[in-house]
């Protein structure tokens, strides 16, 4: 009696447990902001949260880029990285966002309710490395120029149809926009072309594949390529032979403004101090701002290091032109450097929109990114496909478990109906077990839940087997049942043991859903032979208690 | 009490040469049909993106696009190659586009999803489309996940083994760990024949199938091992046929709940997780097919080609005895 008595607040004390561990509850969590300071902050922490599939965002897998530079020790990279993600990622106002590393050279990033894709892979994305460079003043492109077009020539780099293009004569910006006044095209460029200066001279007298291609700009070190060149100029450029012929002091980058001049736009191509005078990591604080002058701006800060350190670069560079460039591209056109500059200074836009500034100030403020990394993986689900799925996951596993209690109410009658009741509690266990490894629900995580139910009576089935067959044996109901129980047991430990190292080794070397899958299983295993072994035997225990003396079974 | 299959005596073992037949046949028939795939140069397996890499959207139309529009679309904005399919409605679709080439070399395809969303906005307007689902993988990804989902499988037989070897004898860990093999092939096999989508959801499906099936033979050879220990005289072969008659209204059961489960998600569950429901359905089936025809017949066969030494586990010896000694007799 008291061996009831405990069993039945055995169960009772599992079923608190379990359900406590699937109540949501508030949760103090602190955490460090953006802004670098400690918070409390009070989060409701739902266990079992749906997972994107089911209520609809974004997945992003991360990892490390190696097409531009090799990188010696990934996972520590990764690391860093991480750390920068994140910070990124708590300003971009998501709730619930999931980054995490996953082995020793990925990340992944969750983005629960996430709708503009292009924008949270940028945020994510983008490595954020801020330099401040000096252009060119030495003329080193015109001087080098020759040389890279002979280059091209040597190596066949320019396609055939280079040779039969009429070969335009470089100008400077004041001869195009000559060209643009008078509309007579041909007089103007001979006219233009002799005006020019020694060096734009140059650039026009080789009549190489590359130079045709390179116009002056307006400042020093600044140069126009037609935008339909661009890519035919790119692939000049980042040929080997091409990139070991430039002068190493100095650095080729793009920039991200284009003009229009006489109805052809061009993109700026800028030759650059190699060294940089200043970079992001002394900034202290970003923020986006519109002027009526230069439109979307971000102004940042440097701290006191790094301000003393830019008031002496820039005093040495006074009439200097000074580039910003933000992962390799150059940010608008470089300003002149009036006076020195020490800690505040700004980025313009160009026609870039407020969100963008925005995006930009975020990125600067969390840091950049230690080292580039490429996007490997992304999924996007839409809202309402995650409700269809919720939907359709729970008609399917009402239609299981009507179907299973079926089967077993009719094939065992009122045994089946305890062992349909031990269900019950099986389901209750299994979430719980789930919940307390943090797992995520997902559709295939419902459809492996289903699947479980209709395993999980298996052990009752073969109890239940056991006993028709002692009950066959003559033996009387109450023997029969321990006796069922009993020499079920060593077909029900092996088999379940052999399932849970199957799933143990899946855990271990799985990756993913795998793993996922493999955690679903363990839990279902457990839930069900607590419930089988354990809850069914309590509930016969009962119902003999009851009916003393009990003479057919109802099995 | 309502009772299938109770006390049967059906000669499991005797029939073991069509089994055998039968199996290879199905075997045979998914084989042939990546034989013919190949001949065609069509893919011989259907990967998901997750494996090839590339990318994947599921759009939904407002009005059912007609005939060949969504191709010409698609052929527009430079996808040629995409894959179309209806899913599930006929104003729903798949689109994939899997890393080919030089494109899975430079991995730059993560931009597709993008272009194919303009495109199709240009010809339906931002109303008439809509992207339910978009997916892009790199081309790593999926070569990582092929090898370590395989390498997981061979490490679990490998436990599998050593575990049956102690609880049991290594012949019952040899039997059944070639009858679960036995059950992934089929599974393969019925996999190429229905030219189903390999996803991570799919390959989880057929770790379940190994788990059923390993479970289902356990049952079984827990019987046997019993019944062997009983003092009968009684021939190996008449204690495995005995030991699966017995276990047969519990492989039924169960496989009719489990049935019951795959077949709701089959109905009900849609069509992301329709190869699982597919694969999980078929997989019980051979899962407990393997365990009554396939088991049973295996150990017999391996316990004649590596007889036990002098004095090693009675049971088994004297029914082997048995089994000789009734042969001399017939």
């Amino acid at each position: 009696m008291s061996n009831l008595r405990n069993r039945l607040l055995g169960i009772l004390l599992l079923s608190a447990v379990a359900a406590w561990a699937l109540f949501p509850r508030n949760r103090t969590v602190r955490q460090r902001g953006a802004d670098g300071v400690l918070r409390e902050s009070v989060e409701r922490h739902v266990p079992l949260r749906l997972g994107l599939d089911l209520q609809g965002g974004m997945h992003l897998t991360l990892e490390v880029d190696e097409s531009k530079q090799t990188v010696a020790d990934k996972s520590e990279a990764i690391d860093r990285a991480l750390k920068t993600v994140r910070n990124r990622i708590e300003g971009f106002g998501v709730s619930e966002p999931v980054i995490q590393k996953v082995g020793t050279d990925r990340i992944i990033v969750e983005l629960p309710g996430m709708a503009d894709q292009e924008r949270a892979r940028q945020v994510v994305q983008d490595q954020a490395f801020l330099e401040f460079k000096i252009t060119d003043k030495t003329g080193a492109l015109e001087r080098v120029l020759p040389r890279l077009d002979a280059i091209i020539k040597e190596r066949k780099l320019a396609p055939a149809t280079a040779s039969t293009v009429t070969p335009s004569v470089s100008r400077g910006l004041e001869g195009l926009l000559k060209a643009a006044d008078t509309g007579k095209q041909d007089t103007s460029k001979k006219a233009g072309a002799k005006k020019d200066t020694t060096r734009a001279d140059s650039l026009a007298a080789s009549g190489g594949a590359l130079s045709n291609l390179i116009q002056q700009g307006g400042m020093p070190g600044e140069y126009l390529i037609e935008s339909s060149m661009v890519p035919r100029v790119t692939a000049f450029l980042e040929d080997s032979a091409v990139r070991a012929a430039f002068p190493p002091a100095k650095s080729l980058q793009w920039g991200t403004d284009s003009t229009a001049i006489a109805g052809k736009t061009y993109r700026m191509l800028y030759v650059l101090d190699s060294r940089a005078i200043m970079t992001g990591e002394y900034l202290t604080d970003a923020r986006p701002n519109t002027s009526p002058l230069e439109g979307t701006i971000v102004q940042f800060e440097l701290n006191n290091v790094g301000g003393r350190r830019f008031r002496s670069e820039t005093g040495k560079h006074v009439n200097d032109y000074m580039a910003i460039v933000l992962d390799g591209r150059v940010m608008g056109r470089p300003p002149v450097i009036q006076s020195a500059i020490s800690t505040n200074g700004q980025i313009t836009m160009g026609g870039k929109d407020l969100a963008a500034a925005q995006d930009l100030a975020l990125v600067l403020r969390a840091g950049a990114l230690p080292v580039p990394l490429r996007v490997a993986e992304v999924r996007n689900i839409g809202p309402s496909l995650g409700q269809d799925s919720i939907d359709k996951g729970v008609r399917a596993s009402l239609l299981a478990l009507v179907l299973i209690v079926v089967v077993m109410v009719v094939y065992y009658k009122l045994s089946g109906l305890l062992a349909v009741t031990a269900l019950t509690f099986y389901a209750l266990f299994t979430l719980a077990i789930l919940a307390f490894f943090g797992a995520v629900l997902t559709l295939p995580g419902i459809a492996g839940f289903v699947l479980s139910i209709g395993i999980a009576v298996d052990a009752n089935v073969l109890i239940f087997e056991r006993i028709r067959e002692e009950l066959d044996r003559g033996k009387t109901v109450r023997t029969a049942i321990d006796e069922g129980f009993r020499h079920a047991m060593p077909a029900i430990i092996d088999s379940n043991v052999s399932t849970i190292l199957t799933a143990a080794v899946l855990y271990q070397y799985g990756t993913g859903p795998v793993k996922g899958f493999a955690v679903t299983l363990i839990a279902g295993i457990v839930a069900s032979l607590v419930s089988a072994i354990f809850i069914v035997r309590t509930f016969f225990m009962v119902w003999l208690q009851r009916k003393r003396g009990l003479e057919t079974l109802s099995i | 009490m309502l009772r299938i299959l109770h006390g049967t005596n059906y000669d499991f073992i005797k029939v073991w040469r069509l089994m055998v037949v039968l199996t290879l046949a199905f075997i045979a028939i998914g084989a042939g049909m990546v034989v013919v795939r190949l001949v065609g140069k069509r893919p011989t397996v259907n990967y998901s993106i997750e494996f090839t890499g590339g990318t994947l959207m599921q759009l939904k139309f407002a009005q059912p696009p007609q005939g060949d529009e969504l191709r010409a679309v698609l052929s527009g904005a430079g996808y040629s190659h995409a894959e179309i399919q209806e899913y599930g409605a006929p104003d729903e679709y798949t689109v994939r586009a899997r890393l080919e080439g030089p494109q899975a070399a430079t991995a730059q395809g993560d931009s597709s999803a993008k272009q194919i969303e303009r495109a199709l906005k240009a010809k339906y307007g931002s109303e008439g489309v809509t992207v339910r689902r978009g997916e892009f993988v790199g081309p790593r990804v999926g070569d990582e996940l092929r090898r370590n989902a395989l390498i997981a499988i061979l490490i679990s037989f490998a436990v599998t083994l050593v575990y049956l070897a102690v609880r049991f004898e290594w012949r019952f860990g040899v039997a059944a760990v070639i009858a679960t093999a036995h059950d992934t092939i089929t599974t393969i096999a019925f996999i190429t024949m229905m030219h189903l989508e390999v996803s991570l959801t799919v390959v989880a499906a057929i770790l379940t199938v190994i788990g059923y099936s390993l479970n289902d033979t356990i049952i079984i050879f827990d019987r046997v091992r019993e019944n062997l220990r009983k003092q009968r005289r009684e021939s190996l072969r008449d204690v495995l046929n005995r030991s699966i008659n017995e276990t047969l209204p519990r492989s039924i059961m169960t496989h009719a709940t489990t049935l019951a489960a795959t077949v709701s998600l089959l109905a009900f569950a849609g069509e992301v997780i329709r190869p699982f429901s597919w694969v999980m359905t078929f997989g019980i089936f051979t899962g407990t097919f393997s365990s009554i025809y396939v088991a049973g017949a295996l150990l017999l066969w391996i316990e004649y080609r590596w007889p036990r030494a002098e004095g090693e586990s009675k049971g088994t010896a004297r029914a082997l005895a048995e089994e000789r000694r009734q042969k001399d007799v017939g």
